[in-house]
């Protein structure tokens, strides 16, 4: 990988060149929270924040958006156009940057979904280091480091940054934009320690051993009505999970009746519908079963296909869910039999 | 493939949502809630492009009102044209029930892993079906049809609930009166003209033989039918991963992404619909 050292007080250049040729989508204030949004004063950026409301996929595969535009009468395709205009994420935490490339492994393979991809294309990302908030456990599943998948990872040093340029694209903007140096070897030392701190300042332990063998040998568990009884279907656990794919697909007319678009919308398996089908036969029509499904698909069905389990420990669902549902208790009720 | 051809494909491959019109050149009523579409996809090379599996499925597309994940009835040999028997029970079978001979429609596809059909030539095969579970194991038998000497003996077990709900009644008349196909018919609920047998399809295995050591089983039917007939199947020592399964679930996009019809671990759609039963049972919630 290739190396650079950025002064804190330079930052500012980075982002101001960068808004010169995309669109910079950064973490800003709103409220007492936080959420990505786009910025043209690097002034507004807050990179203190702890974790943001909603994650970045929804740069990649928005809430809604149009697949085709479609005319009723012969039942053509008038245009399935996909647009993706130049964007960079800035400030991305680890967490967020490992949970994209989760997301390819669904939107690639054998068919390859063009609206994520195409996108995905057409964005830099740009990650910096963070500090573990009381709902973060990503170092349980070890994505609380990233190693790939950005362009550019910037390590708070204090006084500035241990730029990581992991791509070609990466390295360009740097040198074309900010102030930068070589990498000497105080600056590797106070990487080390940095990161050291880093890894040390966690006190998540969630028991994770042979998940998978658990979810099965366990299915019958009363601990999924538990959960399930106080679960109230509302999905926002999906919505703000930076690794839920799921959608749904519906079609809107125009006010002629003639023409109309195909949109997808965000979904979640929490709802009741989800697994219905058209005869009536609902597959998963208890909460019970609905809840234990995102754990079963997220630590046994996604890992069966990519060998990864489909969660970064972010905390965005514990803080979400208004019925209290923390997936670190989820998970050690299965390992204990309590419900805590 | 020529250059024209390439950028087809391209085309084709480009945007996996996007579904191609299909005339309807055929419709035949089959009973009160099911009607039997024939359709020819407009585009050569697309048709041409189509070809597929026993047990797959297709997305019915209806620009308007939406998309249907609907089994393919007719067998792979018979090219350039595909059958669809579509129950009306949601938006999108209800708008094809209105739909008229010549109209256009759109699919996409095929999807989804179908039967063993080259794995099971040179045995024999016991299909079992109930109510519209036949549509996808009608493409089987249909198959098996047509390469007949490849396979030894071949038996069917269908039951219907009543005898106005038999499907493809032509086709088993015929059937029915040849040597080369075992094939008995049972209803819930008979009628004063009903001669065949009467109860679950369960019970015909009373009256079937099966050799164990070269038998496959291929099962389709309600979520409620499975667990019996495999019982039975295994009564009859057949292997677990030899007895073949359909699912029905809600496979929305057909491509493994919307996440709709999940069956434990897996997904119909890609993984699916269908499995053997080895597979079924460390599917959890499958049966």
């Amino acid at each position: 990988m290739f190396f650079r050292v950025i002064d804190k007080a330079n930052l500012p250049d980075l982002v101001k060149g960068l808004t010169t040729e995309y669109e910079v989508v950064a973490p800003v204030a709103k409220g007492d929270t936080f959420v990505f949004a786009p910025v043209t004063d690097p002034g507004d950026i807050r990179l203190d924040y702890d974790t943001t409301l909603l994650p970045p996929k929804k740069y990649f595969f928005p809430p809604e958006e149009t697949l085709m535009r479609f005319r009723v009468a012969d039942n053509e395709v008038l245009d399935d156009d996909v647009f993706a205009a130049p964007r960079v994420l800035f400030g991305l935490h680890p967490c967020d940057i490992n949970a994209l490339q989760l997301m390819d492994n669904v939107f690639k393979g054998r068919y390859e979904d063009p609206y994520y991809l195409r996108r995905r294309e057409q964005t830099l990302l740009i990650g910096v280091s963070c500090t573990p908030s009381d709902t973060c456990f990503c170092n349980v599943w070890e994505t609380n480091e990233v190693h790939w998948g950005f362009d550019v990872f910037l390590t708070d040093l204090g006084d500035r940054y241990f730029a990581s340029c992991r791509t070609v694209k990466g390295a360009e903007i740097l040198d074309r934009f900010v102030a930068n140096r070589q990498v000497d070897d105080t600056d590797t030392a106070d990487f080390q320690r940095v990161v050291h701190a880093f890894r040390d300042a966690f006190d998540s332990t969630v028991d994770t051993t042979q998940l998978p063998v658990l979810l099965d040998a366990k299915f019958d568990s009363p601990i999924w009505d538990e959960f399930g009884d106080r679960c109230l279907s509302c999905g926002a656990c999906s919505m703000v999970c930076p690794t839920c794919y799921c959608f749904n697909v519906e079609d809107r007319l125009e006010p002629d009746q003639k023409s109309g678009v195909r949109v997808r919308t965000w979904d979640s398996c929490q709802f009741k519908e989800f697994a219905a089908v058209a005869h009536g036969q609902n597959f998963r029509e208890s909460r019970a079963s609905r809840v234990k499904y995102r754990y079963y698909h997220k630590q046994w069905g996604y890992l069966s296909k990519f060998e990864r389990v489909l969660c970064v420990g972010c905390g965005r669902c514990a803080r979400a869910c208004p019925a209290g549902i923390n997936p670190v208790n989820v998970i050690a009720a299965l390992q204990t039999g309590e419900v805590r | 493939m020529t250059a024209a051809q390439e950028s087809r494909t391209r085309d084709i491959e480009a945007n996996p949502y996007r579904p191609w019109p299909a005339r309807i050149t055929s419709i035949t009523d089959l009973t009160d809630k099911e009607k039997l579409f024939e359709l020819r996809i407009i585009d050569e090379d697309v048709r041409e492009a189509f070809q597929f599996e026993s047990g797959q499925f297709i997305e019915l597309s209806i620009f308007g009102v939406g998309e249907a994940p609907v089994s393919i009835s007719s067998a792979p040999s018979k090219q350039g044209f595909i059958e669809l028997c579509i129950r009306e029970a949601g938006d999108v079978t209800g708008a094809m029930h209105r739909k008229k001979c010549g109209d256009v429609v759109g699919l996409r596809g095929p999807y989804g892993r179908g039967f063993p059909f080259t794995e099971m030539k040179g045995h024999d095969v016991l299909l079992v079906a109930g109510g519209l579970g036949i549509a996808p194991l009608k493409s089987l038998i249909n198959h098996i049809h047509d390469d007949r000497h490849e396979f030894g003996k071949v038996t069917i077990l269908y039951g219907a609930k009543s005898p106005a709900e038999v499907l493809f009644r032509y086709q088993f008349d015929m059937w029915q009166h040849r040597d080369d196909f075992d094939l008995i018919l049972t209803v819930d609920q008979p009628d004063e003209t009903w001669t065949g047998e009467t109860g679950l399809v369960t019970r015909l295995f009373d009256k079937i033989d099966v050799d164990p050591a070269i038998t496959y089983g291929a099962i389709c039917g309600p979520p409620v039918m499975y667990k019996y007939v495999i019982e039975e199947m295994r009564k009859k020592d057949m292997d677990v991963d030899r007895i073949y399964v359909s699912f029905e679930r809600r496979m929305k996009c057909g491509i493994g992404k919307c996440g709709h019809c999940g069956v434990g671990h897996q997904y119909t759609c890609i993984d699916g619909p269908v499995f053997n039963y080895w597979e079924a049972m460390n599917l959890q919630g499958a049966i």
